[in-house]
């Protein structure tokens, strides 16, 4: 299972700049679904990349899925040459995403996000709205009974704010 | 790039009548303990209930092994 803690800590500690979206951050707004893996959008300029590269080094990143002994090297190069990773690590499951579908890169999508404190560390996190946005953007069959919930959450928390 | 046009335009596809099915089903109660928590607090809920998948999960290999 994925250590959520370990790997927000590590990232936040490298100096990363990311942003925590999929099913962490609906945990983050008080989703009761699981999730097994955790998805960042990470900010695509030079440095950042050097810090992502280097926080994420001793916890051999692996393409999960694949099959071991491929060519893989976690370096600058091979994330400045990709966009979207899933990766295996020793902390479990991480995604590491330059975009989404809809929401776009990390500068895209840094207005609709907050920053959040979590394990004595200051993240950021899609907002609510945003992630149900994109969400419905990307229309997955297998986000349908998380967004019906992401959106009644919305309505629980808009109504308790109406109500004062 | 996301243009707000586009964002505008995604704003809502036509999945609305599948969502408010599962909607009617959502366990507000739940939704509602969650959100007396802060962030940090559901993460480690979050956290937790992985341990516990990883535990029973353990625990069924191991009694599958020793049917």
């Amino acid at each position: 299972m994925t250590n959520f803690r370990r790997l927000i800590e590590i990232l936040t500690d490298g100096g990363v700049e990311f942003i925590v979206v999929g099913g962490v951050a609906a945990a983050a707004h008080g989703a009761v679904r699981a999730t097994l893996d955790l998805d960042v959008v990470y900010r695509r300029t030079r440095d950042n990349l050097q810090r992502l590269v280097s926080s994420l080094t001793e916890l051999r990143p692996y393409p999960r899925g694949a099959p071991p002994g491929l060519p893989f090297v976690w370096d600058e190069r091979t994330v400045q040459n990709g966009l979207n990773f899933t990766l295996k690590t020793e902390l479990g499951s991480l995604d590491l995403l330059g975009e989404i579908t809809a929401g776009g890169s990390y500068d895209d999508l840094l207005d609709h996000s907050d920053e959040i404190q979590v394990f004595g560390r200051r993240c950021r996190c899609i907002r609510l709205d945003e992630l149900i946005r994109v969400k419905r953007a990307a229309g997955r069959p297998k986000d349908y009974e998380a967004i019906a919930e992401l959106e009644r959450m919305l309505e629980l928390i808009e109504s308790k704010r109406d109500d004062g | 790039m996301v243009k707000s046009s586009q964002r505008q335009e995604l704003q809502r596809p036509p999945l609305d009548p599948v969502i408010e099915a599962y909607k009617r089903d959502v366990d507000v109660s739940l939704l509602l303990e969650n959100l007396r928590m802060t962030v940090e607090e559901r993460l480690i809920a979050l956290a937790s209930l992985g341990e516990l998948i990883d535990e029973m999960q353990r625990g069924v290999r191991l009694a599958r092994a020793g049917r």
